[in-house]
């Protein structure tokens, strides 16, 4: 099959390798239909989540067609059209009892080293480095998907794959993200980030009841999406603008209730600090650039949520902590428990509460995966989601919503 | 082997594992010296005491969730044939030896010692509940000799494991098999050229390590 593989730092490139097998009797083989490419693809790309290797298969956001499950599955069968979620769970440890899917204990074959890093290890992901098990990822035309009872949620729909893909990550994790800031009706709710996390954090926000929500971001066209979920758009790359003054004037003075780091570990800054944080990050002295976290812990109101579904991976520098400390606030993060959300975000989009195409920028074949990986980095113009369809090598023209960059 | 190390007592690993009011903690044994090496993995496993007992006891289906065990034979009064080595290669080092279970408690706590000329390891595994609802407490000790070289430790000598990270892998793997009911492996799946250093680090990658297929009839 072909499959899109990382083979160092800014280096990817389409293989063809073997076609995945069963290894474990709960296993499933998926034939992918269609799979995207994510913001949290970029910190691989970049080379700052450790544990890569070599022809590792990326891609954690795919759907497809079930081709052959193993001995013990029961639930699905062949030709069953599923979407996988990108935490991979076990359903019977104390953490997915709990339902804290992301945190299980029985899927990461490379545990030992997680535990070597955080200490104890989090669950499986595909194609996301091998601290995080080493699972072969969904940027191909098969992959296998370990316990195929517990995660996969079947589409019995005549919904487009486009419509349900992101049910594979983003839209959980914005929708987690939202949920995480503990929304009470009518609350000020400030996101930073409008890449797609950002965007569905936005739309589950109003869904969870929040008054204003307020999104920061740099580039036009991902401001316009945002605006179109409803959000007050600040764009920080203006000169006059200051975040936390921006965030204090447009809440009375009091700062926003929630905020949401949609951002993670590259934040952008053209600021002192931020040059200062490009740099430890590039001589490896500080794994993460916690640009947007200094931000919020200064932005937020006393006594508020912090939310964090950005991903961060190691060590952080300069980061105000007293300021989260005084102002006595509370934070979630992690990642997403997706195994909860399956389900009733589904329902939302057959109940057409969202439609979650509308971010889709591109539609790509398999052979153009390189060459828009390196798009998608640099945030070229007009890209904000990148779909593709592992069945064809190249697709013509790419643009499937024409996102213009000049300022609203 | 001279001096005992293994609490051979469960009441005392009680004390330990579960924190018993009004206690000072104590460390479990975990150290290196005089050839020998000591080492403990604890696990909280969602099942009740007797049901990991008695898959424990059951040393013949210890291929399905052990590294590095080819097979086991039951001799009957507590003694076995344990033949250690890569179940996936035929041509493979294996190295041999008989293991005696002398303290057993059903339910409880099961200890064994080798009783093979040249190869010294022993070790104990308790099983106490949790007492928030959560399980068993399982608590496994072992200690072996060091270097393994063919003879001493059997495990080191066909393993790429160290000796304390083959016993947290041992009690991991049976947690797996009894929660998850297999061990997560990612053995021979696909990917791209690996290049140079790949294939150095392929310890790490996981996916040439002999990953025991786990599964477990009591489930
Ligand atoms: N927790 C999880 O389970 C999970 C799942 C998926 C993605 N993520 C993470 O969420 C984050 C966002 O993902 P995405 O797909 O939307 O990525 P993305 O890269 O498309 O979007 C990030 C956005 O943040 C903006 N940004 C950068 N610096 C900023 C700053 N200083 N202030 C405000 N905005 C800034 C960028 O311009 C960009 O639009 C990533 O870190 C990703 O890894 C987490
Ligand atoms: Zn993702
Ligand atoms: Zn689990």
């Amino acid at each position: 099959m072909k499959a899109v593989c990382w083979m160092g730092t800014h280096s990817i490139e389409v293989h063809d390798v073997k076609d995945p097998e069963i290894i474990n009797p709960q296993d499933a083989i998926i034939r992918i239909t269609k799979t995207a490419i994510c913001g949290s693809d970029i910190h691989l790309y970049d080379g700052y989540i450790p544990t890569m290797e070599a022809g590792d298969i990326l891609g954690h956001e795919f759907m497809g067609i079930v081709e052959e499950v193993g001995s013990e599955v029961k639930k699905l069968k062949r030709g069953d059209r599923v979407v996988i979620p990108f935490t991979i769970a076990c359903g019977n440890c104390f953490f997915c009892k709990d339902n804290l899917w992301s945190l299980c204990d029985n899927s990461n074959p490379n545990a030992h080293v997680a535990e070597t890093m955080y200490g104890y290890s989090g669950s499986a992901l595909f194609g996301y480095s091998h601290i995080y098990g080493g699972y072969a990822g969904g940027q191909a035309q098969y992959a296998r998907v370990p316990f195929a009872d517990v995660g996969p949620i079947k589409i019995e729909n005549d919904l487009s794959d486009e419509s349900v893909l992101f049910l594979s990550d983003i839209y959980p994790t914005g929708f987690m993200g939202a949920q995480n800031c503990n929304i009470s009706p009518g609350d000020n709710v400030a996101v930073w980030g409008c890449g797609p996390v950002g965007l569905f954090a936005i739309a589950s926000a109003y869904m969870l009841g929040a008054g204003k929500v307020f999104a920061i971001d740099r580039f036009p066209e991902r401001l316009k999406l945002a605006r179109e979920c409803g959000a007050t758009t600040i764009d920080y790359s203006d000169d006059d603008v200051i975040i936390v003054e921006a965030l204090r004037d447009l809440t009375g003075g009091v700062g926003p209730d929630c905020c949401i780091d949609a951002v993670g570990m590259e934040a952008h800054s053209s600021t002192l600090v931020g040059v200062y944080d490009k740099v430890k990050q590039a001589l490896m002295l500080e794994t993460d650039r916690p640009f947007v976290l200094r931000q919020a812990f200064m932005a937020i109101r006393k006594g508020g949520t912090l939310s964090i579904p950005g991903v961060y991976g190691g060590v952080l520098d300069k980061l105000n902590f007293g300021a989260a400390f005084g102002k006595g606030i509370h934070m979630a993060m992690g990642q997403t428990h997706m195994h909860n959300y399956l389900a009733p975000l589904l329902k939302s989009i057959e109940d057409k509460k969202i439609d979650p195409t509308f971010m889709i920028s591109h539609r790509i074949g398999i052979q153009q995966a390189p060459e828009f990986y390196k798009k998608w980095q640099e945030k070229e113009a007009g890209m904000t989601k990148i779909v593709i369809d592992p069945w064809q090598d190249t697709i013509a023209n790419p643009v499937v919503r024409v996102m213009e960059r000049h300022s609203a | 082997m001279a001096t005992e190390v293994i609490p051979t007592d469960a009441s005392k690993l009680k004390s330990v594992a579960q924190i018993a009011e009004g206690t000072a903690y104590k460390p479990l044994p975990q150290k290196a010296e005089d050839g020998y090496v000591t080492a403990h993995a604890i696990q909280t496993i969602a099942a009740d005491p007797q049901t990991l007992y008695t898959l424990w006891r059951n040393v013949e289906a210890f291929p399905r969730w052990q590294e590095y065990v080819v097979s086991v034979k039951e001799l009957g009064a507590g003694k076995s044939h344990w033949v250690m080595g890569n179940p996936e290669d035929k041509d493979g080092t294996r190295v041999e030896f008989d293991s005696q279970i002398e303290r057993d408690t059903p339910g409880e706590r099961i200890g064994w010692k080798s009783v093979t000329k040249g190869v010294e390891q022993e070790g104990v595994v308790t099983f106490v509940p949790a007492e928030n609802g959560r399980g068993t407490i399982v608590t496994l000790i072992q200690k072996q000799r060091v270097p393994g070289g063919a003879v001493g430790n059997a495990v080191a000598a066909v393993a790429k494991r160290g000796p304390k990270q083959i016993v947290i892998e041992d009690l991991r793997h049976f947690k797996e098999m009894v929660e998850a009911g297999e061990i997560p492996s990612v053995a021979g799946q696909p990917h791209g050229p690996r290049g140079v250093t790949g294939s150095v680090k392929e310890w790490m990658l996981g996916e040439t390590n002999p990953t025991p297929p786990g599964s477990s009839e009591q489930r």
